[in-house]
């Protein structure tokens, strides 16, 4: 059924990391990636994947769920690997045809594997973890200095909500006027992409006509429920931090500087 | 002065072509005169077209008089200031369940309306529980809304409004969309905040039987107030209603034909057991 459709991938399940403050878990994940391409050496991947390793434990999300959100850039890991692979200069190690392997390739390249898969293992804990609600939140309390600057938070924060709480709605109604359309003889099934293209036209047009529809009424709704703006207004849910997410960004810093120091010991080492 | 009161309201839609032009003037509202007292509870029919969704929505202050004047609680709708005063005391229930529910979870949405008037975090929570436990939704709490049905949207629409605190609640066609279980549903849940939280109710219907248990009906019929009395005094006048293009509830129709065909029935019968008990009490006298 089309209304059963769960946004994003969260998965539900109660667990330290899904209690936690979403801000906790988008800022955490920042620092993450970014200490993904600080150090150059063993020791911080060895650390990274450590840490990684026990969140991914703390989690409670079945392993096989982070790896889903890697088939998608399968094809961008083989090609960044190739690149890498076979166009690095130095030392040479085998070579066929026009193509040469080089030892600084193939460190590169795996360096840049290891990254790009923890990067998006990393990323899908947060999104597995956190619903699309609570990133909203997270997401709209700590862009609130850029208010500053004049970015309209608040006001892109409730779009975000709006658009995820119509995106089940609009796919039923899609369902709805493709029905329809099929039992007035509409085909969406057969001939070329270009065909297929035009076919949707009929498909897209009323969807376009109700969405403006639902948006109008949805605004006078809103004003209705004296909706003004994000100005003087209160949170049923405010965001505010517990222990467990001091604690949480605690072990980040402390990842932080594991991790770089394992990196610059080697280094000095060498 | 009532709650809510309308003194030679008029309402026009400009009509304008594709250059900007005037085409035309419609009269949606045309001289409406009324006075609601708290408390009570008002049902509005007519047919579509007939104005009665334009005169809920000057309630609201959604829409302003063209000439006239609403007075909501003794504000002036027509004044810009008391725009939000009058918006909290008045609230709106629309029709379509879907395109007013703005939070993912339904206790989200509840609270919606006192988030945005400022309300601080713990009476939020205080007054979403309090007002979906006053329309039967509070074991639904957790849920997201996709997954209620028809009545369930429109009794969380109409918690999410309570949750302000309103004076007076105006439902605007809210079972139009309905199955009859879900309609009966919401005018259950309407009926009950009438009686016993004491809430006034502006209820904009076409469906007849939804109007028995109003303490006052308006008809209305091209923006004016054709018809105006208790549900009995209108319904003993079904050539009119007819007229009007309005529908009357079985029981009322079969007591309008009886009577024509010479039986002595009381004016004004309502429901299937008034029938059913006139017609018994009759056969009784005779025996």
């Amino acid at each position: 059924m089309l209304r059963d459709i769960t946004l994003g991938q969260y998965y539900q399940t109660d667990s330290v990391i899904h209690r936690l403050d979403p801000r906790v878990k988008l800022g955490g994940t920042l620092l993450f990636i970014i200490s993904l391409f600080f150090f150059q050496h063993f020791p911080g991947y060895v650390a990274a994947a450590l840490f990684l390793g026990i969140v991914i434990k703390l989690s409670h999300v079945p392993f096989r769920f982070m790896v889903r959100g890697m088939k998608a850039i399968v094809f961008l890991l083989i090609l960044t690997v190739a690149f890498n692979l076979f166009l690095t200069p130095g030392t040479e190690l085998v070579s066929f045809w026009k193509l040469t392997i080089t030892w600084e390739g193939l460190k590169t390249a795996a360096a840049m594997a290891v990254r790009l898969t923890m990067l998006i293992i990393g990323s899908s804990i947060m999104t597995l973890t956190t619903t699309p609600n609570n990133l909203t939140d997270g997401m709209e309390k700590m862009m609130r200095p850029l208010r500053v600057f004049k970015v309209p938070v608040h006001e892109v924060a409730m779009m975000m909500s709006i658009a995820l709480r119509f995106i089940p709605i609009l796919l039923e109604e899609t369902d709805k006027i493709m029905k329809a359309q099929i039992a007035r003889g509409a085909d969406f099934e057969s001939g070329n992409l270009l065909k297929r293209a035009k076919a949707m036209v009929p498909l897209l047009v009323p969807l376009f006509v109700s969405a403006f529809r639902r948006a109008n009424d949805l605004a006078l709704a809103m004003e209705a429920r004296c909706y003004r703006g994000g100005e003087g207004r209160t949170k049923m849910k405010p965001l505010v931090y517990q222990k467990r997410d001091r604690i949480a960004y605690l072990c980040i810093l402390l990842y932080l500087a594991v991790s770089i120091t394992a990196g610059r010991l080697v280094w000095m080492w060498i | 002065m009532g709650i809510v009161k309308a003194s030679d309201v008029v309402y026009e839609y400009i009509r304008r072509d594709e250059e900007g032009n005037v085409e035309g003037i419609t009269t949606a509202i045309d001289r409406v005169n009324f006075d609601i007292a708290p408390g009570e509870f008002v049902a509005i029919v007519g047919h579509n077209g007939s104005g009665k969704s334009t005169l809920a929505k000057h309630i609201n202050a959604i829409l302003n008089p063209t000439e006239g004047t609403v007075w909501v609680d003794g504000m002036d709708t027509g004044d810009e200031g008391s725009l939000w005063d009058i918006r909290q005391t008045a609230g709106m229930v629309f029709q379509n369940p879907d395109n007013q529910i703005i939070g993912q979870v339904v206790e989200e949405d509840v609270g919606f309306g006192p988030e945005n008037l400022g309300i601080p975090t713990k009476e939020i929570w205080e007054r979403v529980e309090e007002s979906l436990r006053a329309v039967g939704m509070y074991e639904y709490r957790k849920h997201s809304p996709n997954r209620l049905s028809g009545g369930q949207k429109q009794r969380v629409s109409i918690a999410g409004v309570l949750a302000m605190h309103p004076r007076c609640i105006v439902l605007d066609e809210p079972t139009a969309m309905l199955d009859p279980s879900g309609r009966r549903e919401v005018i259950r849940a309407v009926r009950g905040l009438n009686q016993v939280e004491g809430m006034t109710v502006i209820l904009i219907t076409h469906y007849m039987e939804e109007i028995i248990h109003a303490d006052r009906v308006f008809v209305m019929d091209q923006g004016k107030i054709a018809m105006e009395g208790t549900p009995r005094e209108i319904f003993s006048q079904v050539e009119r209603l007819k007229e009007l293009r309005l529908d009357v509830p079985q029981a009322t129709l079969l007591a309008h034909e009886l009577k024509k065909r010479g039986v002595v029935l009381p004016d004004g019968i309502l429901t299937g057991q008034e029938l059913a008990d006139a017609l018994v009490g009759k056969k009784r006298g005779q025996g």
